[in-house]
């Protein structure tokens, strides 16, 4: 990113919101280089590059909020966007509750010390990127006469943003990531076909994994030849780690100022109440060096802080930004999470899965929902059976169904096999009996 | 209709030069300008504006079946020759590149296609504040336990042209128009939340008080359903798929699997069955980018092919999938006007348009009364498909018990779960009464979303999983 040009830009930006009458705004320009590649069998199928910079406007006026996003940086035409802008906020109806944050709120360091951004990132050719995809691709092709199709996927993505707002706040961040995976499909004995894959996400080019990731999908594809529904009924659920977030997802949401203001979330009354097991323990710890997520301000450019979200079980933290802190009369917090650690054990996946004599580890959701106002919730599944923390039969075509809150309260185990390279470190979870519907 | 885009067609020339110059056989370059305004309701004040504008070209590069692509959001010659050049560089790797020197076709005599005709306009942000305001209204005099209405009005008119290295050249201004309503109840201490929506592509017209009056109901309708509602028991059992939202079924069941880049991949489920009885011949599946307003029409799609409407199933028999520029190369068919892209930011893929089932000759009542125990599947929220497998799943938000060929109580969110050619092969019975849905319905793939729709009859699955 050129910083001065696009600092100038912004800058020039706020001094136009200005003229035309606003003095309340938040800024962002944001630029993003981004590389994508696709292997699939012995093929190169996609290469692909893009270079963006955009600029977001918030402006807020006697009480009226409008959310304004371009990437026609052209002065005239950013003249004409800004100016466009202000019309369209004139226009709404003042809602005294929508207001820049307090600017003793703000992050006032230094920004440095992070450490979430490779620098080396511009100069590695797409040479490489390609040889590093193929490498990964060429792991597992003629390994299995089962296989029909290997593909993998490199992307990366080197972001920076400045952020300026009219009551006193000016930060730059940047950030990048690279990620690898790979999709194999298979074919079982009577033609269906399995599909599964494996990914690795990194800061760093250079800590990209050179090996394991083809291996492991292949792997995850073959062991789900046979696949088919269990009788249903209650069953111990033992959910994988990478996919445990989608469970805690609508946890999140409804922790969100803006659910519980407009009344559609289960946890609006729950505030400093327990809602759920003593192992439901996650902190936000977003100043640890080296980590996705990490950030010393927010979008707001509030100072972010290490919080704890669920405290054994019992709710400590809703997400509240400055207008649903005014709605609510409650003090703003933040707007999310940036880098979520779940309190883990000492026990290894294996180890929780032998913990009990028989349960379904369930390795992937396939659509389903949560209702945010009640909590009930039906994901379909699938995974295996397990006996003694062995698998016994590869499972799909099954729901589950039940409450989010009887859910969290039922969480038994939890190990401690979370990827350290997310932004959600969420290890494998158990939860006693959770209602399966199969057969 | 003027250019909105600042090149003569010697430049475009020019940038297509350069992108084939590293042995690409075809070319094309995708210009976009488009603005997004939206207004929301909240709280019973319109206080929050939000506007989005995209304005920039992707360049893309065939070699055999291989995509180089890159855009820029910097409309001058050096950042499309930049973009161009990075594209042209798919030809340096593997496979492909019979074509080089390909010799290009005068631009000023190619075919042009120009949609212009058409006038689109938008509503006024003072006109969009009245109409929220009216919703507000009009929903709280339906139901006095209401308690939060939010509905917002989105307004988006995206210009696009397309110039290719066969010459081909189309411009195309497309309007969408999308308008949603959440209503939030309380009764006794229970809180509901209901939600409709409405996504055409038109402007201004489609906002009629009829329009708005339908879908603020529905979403009334929704949230008070669900008060008296309940789940059962999961497991396996009769499935009536209510005309209109039931297509999600075509559109998760079969739709993905027949998008051919994963037929030509081999993964698809249905890859080996083209020609083939596959269901009931009493089944005629059909996708269509035919139909005026709707969310999946086309003039063109998204890499220069007239929109077409074609037969997926025909009498239960597999016609045609739905191809894009390097499936139909690779079968050696013509494209069937399914290249689809998000925005410039994104190169094309083979996708849905609005994809539906020819009416059959039951009637709805007497495929209910033919259940014994089942249920009836009339709202939806989501779905989705494992393409390997082809195990599909949607989330059915509001339904209702049928039992012994009469519907008794009332049913909520259930995620159904079946596999698509299995799904097809258990349809048994195909109503009279096909409808079309034109609620918001948006289809992720590949990290792009488009804007799709779905239509189907009342039809008759034996058996699937709900829970």
């Amino acid at each position: 990113m050129n910083e001065t040009l696009h600092t100038e830009t912004a800058q020039r930006a706020m001094q136009a919101v200005q003229h035309e009458g606003c003095s309340d705004a938040r800024i962002i320009l944001m630029h993003n280089d981004e590389d994508t590649i696709q292997v699939r069998n012995e093929s190169l199928e996609r290469l692909q590059h893009a270079t963006s910079t955009s600029l977001a406007l918030n402006l807020f006026i006697d009480g009226r909020e409008g959310f304004f996003y371009t990437n026609d940086l052209r002065p005239d035409a950013l003249s004409r966007f800004v100016r466009e802008a202000v019309q369209a906020t004139t226009l709404l109806h003042p809602d005294e509750t929508r207001t820049l944050a307090d600017p003793s709120r703000y992050y006032r360091g230094d920004g440095l010390g992070l450490d979430n951004c490779d620098s080396m990132l511009s100069a590695i050719s797409p040479d490489e990127k390609i040889s590093l995809a193929r490498r990964t691709n060429d792991q597992v092709l003629g390994c299995d006469h089962r296989i029909i199709c290997a593909e993998t996927h490199y992307s990366d993505r080197l972001h920076s943003a400045y952020t300026l707002i009219s009551n006193g706040f000016e930060g730059y961040e940047e950030s990048s990531h690279i990620t690898l995976s790979t999709i194999v499909t298979v074919s079982g004995d009577d033609g269906r076909h399995f599909m599964d894959g494996w990914g690795e996400t990194r800061i760093r080019f250079r800590d990209m994994p050179s090996e394991g990731v083809a291996p492991i999908a292949l792997q995850r594809a073959l062991r789900k030849i046979g696949q088919r529904p269990v009788r249903s009924g209650n069953y111990t659920m033992i959910v994988e780690s990478p996919v445990a977030g989608s469970l805690l997802a609508p946890m999140l949401a409804a922790m969100n100022g803006q659910a519980i203001q407009q009344r559609t979330s289960f946890l609006a009354n729950r505030l400093g109440t327990r809602v759920g097991s003593s192992l439901l323990h996650i902190v936000d710890d977003p100043h640890i060096p080296g980590t996705r997520g990490a950030c010393y301000f927010d979008y707001d450019g509030v100072a972010t802080q290490r919080r704890i979200l669920f405290d054994e079980g019992r709710l400590t933290t809703f997400f509240i930004d400055t207008p649903y802190g005014n709605k609510l009369r409650m003090a703003p917090t933040t707007q999310g999470t940036h880098h979520l650690i779940f309190r883990p054990s000492d026990k290894s996946l294996h180890q929780l899965m032998s913990d009990y004599p028989e349960a379904i580890l369930v390795t992937d959701f396939n659509g389903g929902n949560c209702d945010p106002t009640t909590g009930n919730f039906s994901y379909g599944i699938e995974g295996f059976l397990l006996n003694k923390g062995e698998i016994v039969q590869p499972v799909s075509g099954v729901n589950i169904t039940g409450n989010q809150l009887r859910l969290w309260e039922s969480l038994v185990g939890v190990a401690n096999d979370a990827d350290p390279w997310e932004t959600e470190l969420i290890p494998s979870l158990a939860f006693d009996e959770v209602a399966f519907g199969g057969k | 209709m003027t250019s909105p885009f600042p090149f003569q067609p010697e430049d475009l020339r020019r940038v297509l030069s350069e992108a084939l110059s590293r042995g690409g056989h075809y070319a094309d370059i995708f210009l976009e300008d488009t603005s997004i305004r939206s207004l929301e309701l909240q709280d019973g004040m319109v206080s929050q504006a939000v506007q989005t504008v995209l304005y920039g070209a992707g360049i893309r590069v065939l070699c055999g079946e291989q995509t180089g692509f890159a855009y820029t959001m910097e409309l001058t010659m050096p950042a499309m020759l930049r973009a161009a050049t990075f594209a042209a560089s798919i030809g340096r790797y593997g496979k492909g590149g019979e074509n080089r020197q390909m010799p290009l076709p005068c631009l000023a005599t190619a075919s042009k296609w120009t949609r212009s005709d058409e006038k689109t306009e938008n509503l006024s942000p003072l006109a969009v504040r009245d109409i929220l305001l009216h919703i507000d209204q009009m929903a709280h005099e339906m139901d006095r336990r209401i308690v939060r209405v939010k509905a917002s009005l989105n307004q988006r008119l995206q210009t696009v042209s397309l110039v290719n290295s066969l010459g081909e050249e189309f411009t195309d201004i497309r309007p969408r128009t999308t308008l949603f309503v959440h209503i939030v109840m309380e009764q006794s201490g229970q809180t509901e939340m209901g939600y409709a929506s409405r996504m055409m592509q038109m402007g201004a017209e489609m906002v009629t008080e009829t329009t708005i009056r339908e879908v603020v109901s529905e979403a009334v309708r929704r949230a008070a359903f669900l008060f008296g509602a309940s789940r059962i028991e999961g497991g396996e059992t009769t499935v009536v798929m209510a005309a209109g939202a039931g297509g999600i079924l075509l559109h998760e069941a079969i739709g993905h699997a027949f998008e051919a880049d994963f037929i030509r991949q081999g993964t698809s489920v249905f890859a080996d069955m083209l020609g083939k009885e596959i269901c009931s011949p009493d089944i005629t599946i059909v996708d269509d980018g035919t139909q005026q307003g709707d969310a999946g029409c086309l003039a063109w799609d998204d890499e220069g092919t007239k929109g077409l409407r074609t037969v997926l199933v025909a009498d239960g028999r597999l016609e045609s999938f739905m191809h894009d520029r390097i499936s139909a190369r690779h079968f050696q068919v013509s494209p069937t006007g399914n290249g689809r892209r998000q925005s410039f930011r994104h190169p094309p893929l083979p996708r849905m348009r609005s994809t539906y089932m020819l009416p059959g000759q039951a009637t709805a009542d007497d495929i209910i009364r033919s259940v014994r125990r089942g249920i009836l599947a009339e709202v939806f929220t989501n779905g989705q498909v494992q393409i390997g497998a082809g195990d599909f799943t949607f989330y059915m938000k509001q339904g209702h018990l049928i039992e012994d060929g009469r519907i008794t109580r009332p049913l909520r969110d259930m995620n159904i779960i079946g596999n698509g050619p299995r799904a097809l092969r258990d349809i048994s019975l195909v109503g009279n009464d096909l409808q079309f849905d034109h609620s918001a319905s948006m289809c992720g793939k590949g990290g792009q979303n488009v804007p799709v729709s779905q239509g189907l009859p009342t039809v008759l699955i034996n058996k699937l999983t709900v829970g």
